[in-house]
């Protein structure tokens, strides 16, 4: 009984090679160039807006890098989840742990800048976008789980934040300085190691779904959630929706249909003389 | 009347249109959905024991691709969002595997390369190899396998690989040999081939073909419109969402399953 495995062994690592070779080739070195490029960061607490100007140390870096990056110059504290994938704080505000969305409604939401001063909802993770120089990254703390409802920062371009493309990492605003020094966590530095880091987990997911559909019916928050303790509270308690049921009567109607046929065949095959 | 062959080019469009599907969802009712569509249709298409075979070991490799895909979140941070993500990225992988290894049961890759136009004859061919070495060597194995019980042998383990793999080598090479040979005597390689039996596009093929293009033109309309959901959140981790749009649209790929036909 060597072959099944063995073969089955080959076909899996052939299709995971995608998967994980991106994981293990991990992040570029730190090479900050004090004339390199830089993107803004663009920081609403509610509480207090953080207007700030990264160099980066690539020509392109994952929107949680430049939040690293953030962290190393301009003393940004964050703390990520989810291995590494889910941005949970930043500036002090948002969930301790490892689960982002504890304090969900509430949660960071991610915008990406046009340039012009419009923003538009990231429908990926930030671990798996790609800022280059000249680019905005703006969070926003508050609910809403779509572009739509979500709060958005103000109109900005790079030039706001960037006032002169000067080569030191010039805290381009005063409130980044009170932003909590020292008190950087990145909280899993073992994220590059994370074999799962290939796509992103998606922090923004719940809103990438509702983004589509915000007022229709059976989708998002207005289901349960499942086996979560450790996930908060379940946005709204509730039963799978009837999609749910059909779906699973046409699929029992298939998997039934083709193992009757199956079972009729080995019979026929019987009966037949070769 | 004895109903005739489906059209390869039919199953092309077929597994490239459900591989479409699968590729741009990871909500599990879709790929679930999926997995039994392709089931129902490999029921009814199946031929011989080699290709039922094949589609097992493909069936094998997309369980080990979910089972090892969600087990790579123990490298990282454990968590239900983690193992729920991980599961549903791997179950989209396997959902292709299950796709391409019911193509490669119901469809004889060699068929493939009569229907190219003479001009992508060549890498219509490295295609068809490419496509047929899998279950060729799952049926070799077992073909070889079966010879050495007929003879009374029995080896297990690690001592059987070498036993196994040489006679499934020289066996490829034969299998090599004698297809060159024969496209040879055919007139493959000179500019001149001839059409022979070629094969009819049948109403059959039409349905299936048609069918199978608005499954995937509906879930492409949905991952660019965004008018449904086709990856579940799983922080915090919810049901999955089943838009019945989408639902009907994935059974339309079992409409090969429906029609009956006879082995090319």
């Amino acid at each position: 009984m060597l072959r099944r495995p063995v073969a089955a062994a080959l076909l899996v690592g052939a299709a995971l090679a995608p998967v994980a070779l991106p994981a293990v080739t991990g992040s570029a070195p730190a090479c900050a160039a004090a004339t390199g490029p830089h993107a803004a960061l663009v920081i609403e607490t509610g509480a207090r807006d953080l207007r700030l100007c990264v160099a980066l140390d690539a020509p392109t870096v994952s929107g949680t890098h430049l939040i690293e990056l953030a962290g190393e110059q301009q003393h940004l504290s964050y703390g990520f989840g989810s291995g590494g994938q889910a941005v949970c704080r930043l500036a002090g505000v948002g969930p301790e742990g490892d689960d982002c969305f504890a304090d969900y409604p509430d949660f960071w939401g991610y915008w990406r800048g046009d340039g012009h001063g419009g923003w538009t909802w990231s429908s990926t993770g930030a671990a798996s976008t790609t800022v280059g120089d000249g680019d905005l990254d703006g969070w926003v703390w508050g609910s809403g789980d779509a572009g739509s409802t979500h709060p958005k920062p103000p109109s900005l371009t790079v030039a706001d934040v960037c006032t002169a493309p000067s080569p030191s990492p010039a805290p381009a605003v005063p409130a980044s300085t009170h932003a909590a020094p020292a008190t950087t966590t990145p909280r899993s530095t073992a994220a590059s190691v994370d074999a799962s880091a290939a796509p992103s987990h998606r922090p923004s997911s719940p809103a990438r779904s509702a983004r589509t559909r915000t007022a229709s019916s059976s989708a998002l928050p207005s289901v349960v959630a499942v086996g979560a303790a450790d996930q908060g509270p379940p946005p709204v308690s509730g039963l799978p929706g009837p999609g749910l049921l059909l779906a699973i009567a046409i699929g029992a109607a298939l998997a039934g249909g083709g193992w009757l046929r199956m079972r009729s065949g080995r019979h026929r095959d019987e009966a037949a003389p070769p | 009347m004895t109903p005739r062959p489906i059209h390869p080019g039919a199953w092309i469009a077929w597994a490239t249109c459900a591989g479409a599907v699968a590729f741009v969802t990871t909500d599990p009712v879709y790929l679930f959905l999926l997995w039994a569509v392709s089931w129902f249709v490999y029921t009814n298409h199946r031929s011989d024991t080699d290709t039922a075979r094949s589609f097992r070991i493909f069936l094998t490799g997309a369980v080990v691709a979910v089972v090892l895909r969600t087990a790579l979140v123990f490298f990282g941070t454990i968590s239900v969002a983690n193992t729920a993500f991980s599961f549903l990225e791997g179950l989209r992988l396997a959902t292709i595997l299950v796709i391409f290894g019911t193509f490669n049961a119901v469809t004889d890759p060699f068929g493939l390369v009569r229907i190219a136009p003479r001009h992508f004859h060549e890498p219509a061919l490295a295609a068809a190899l490419a496509l047929s070495i899998a279950p060729r060597t799952v049926a070799s194995v077992g073909r070889v396998r079966e010879a050495q019980r007929l003879r009374g042998l029995t080896v297990r383990g690690a001592r059987s690989l070498p036993a196994l793999a040489v006679p499934v080598l020289e066996r490829g090479m034969d299998e090599a040999h004698t297809l060159a040979e024969s496209m040879d005597a055919r007139g493959h390689g000179r500019g001149r081939r001839s059409r022979y039996r070629p094969q009819p596009w049948t109403a059959a093929s039409t349905a299936i073909a048609a069918a199978a293009a608005v499954a995937a033109a509906t879930f492409l309309s949905a991952s660019a419109g965004g008018w449904a959901v086709l990856h579940p959140q799983t922080a915090p981790l919810v049901w999955p969402a089943a838009d019945p749009a989408l639902i009907v649209a994935t059974a339309l790929l079992a409409v090969p399953g429906l029609i009956r036909s006879r082995r090319p």
